[in-house]
């Protein structure tokens, strides 16, 4: 008889979930201290998300360029909040990256959320959100590094969403 | 066998740990707070850890075939 181990996993009624960017040459990259699957954070009742993100991102991979909450939905039986989170270079090391392919968005009904939602249509979201606080908030504008402009260009700029 | 019981723990991030109890307890204790902004109790460890979850290797091989 063997037994399989335990099981543990964040389970608090509202969770960040961190997308870590990074800018490899010419092309955007996701990473994380666990690789580039989305991170997932406990958030207490008290708790202000974008404080807990900067925190522990800060804690966990370094100082962050940019952090920004950029769409909300239900799963996980959970609210989930998903950040995009920039980071520099030389604060990758030795984490895990993939190369951020191009994703559908997930679209909602006229009142009602997507049936289905990927990851990758949280971050092509995200992205977006990105691109266009890049143009319409003068802070991120002037956070963001310059050669970020031409490749979030390419994204359309959309702003904050509930995907679900 | 008189060596001191081990345990593994998996989180959903893929982090794992194995070894004594107590070795297993703090090492996720350590993980959900400086990973996942978690404040788990030694107590709330120890629940997850003895959790029936036990696999019955002669049940699963008979299953198999």
């Amino acid at each position: 008889m063997s037994r399989a181990p335990a099981g543990w996993d964040v389970d608090s009624p509202v969770q960040a979930e961190v997308f870590v960017v990074w800018l490899d040459r010419d092309r955007l990259q996701l990473t994380g201290p666990d690789g580039p699957q989305p991170w997932i954070l406990q958030l207490g009742s008290v708790e202000h998300p974008v404080e807990v993100v900067d925190r522990i991102v800060r804690d966990v991979v370094g100082p962050p360029i940019v952090v920004h909450s950029t769409s909300w939905r239900r799963d996980r039986d959970a609210v989930i909040l998903s950040f995009v989170v920039v980071i520099g270079r030389e604060l990758v090391g030795t984490m895990a990256s993939l190369p951020i392919e191009r994703a559908d968005l997930a679209r909602s009904e006229a009142t009602a959320a997507p049936r289905a939602i990927a990851a990758s249509a949280v971050v092509e979201h995200g992205l977006r959100h990105l691109a266009w606080l890049a143009k319409d908030d003068p802070v991120v504008a002037a956070e963001l590094p310059p050669d970020w402009r031409p490749l979030l260009a390419e994204y359309i700029p959309e702003p904050f969403r509930n995907l679900g | 066998m008189d060596g001191e019981r081990q345990f593994t723990n998996r989180c959903a991030c893929g982090w794992e740990i194995s070894g004594s109890e107590d070795v297993v307890v703090d090492a996720t204790i350590d993980h959900g707070r400086r990973i996942h902004n978690m404040e788990a109790t030694r107590e709330q460890v120890l629940a997850a850890l003895h959790a029936p979850a036990v696999v019955d290797d002669e049940a699963a091989d008979a299953r198999a075939g």
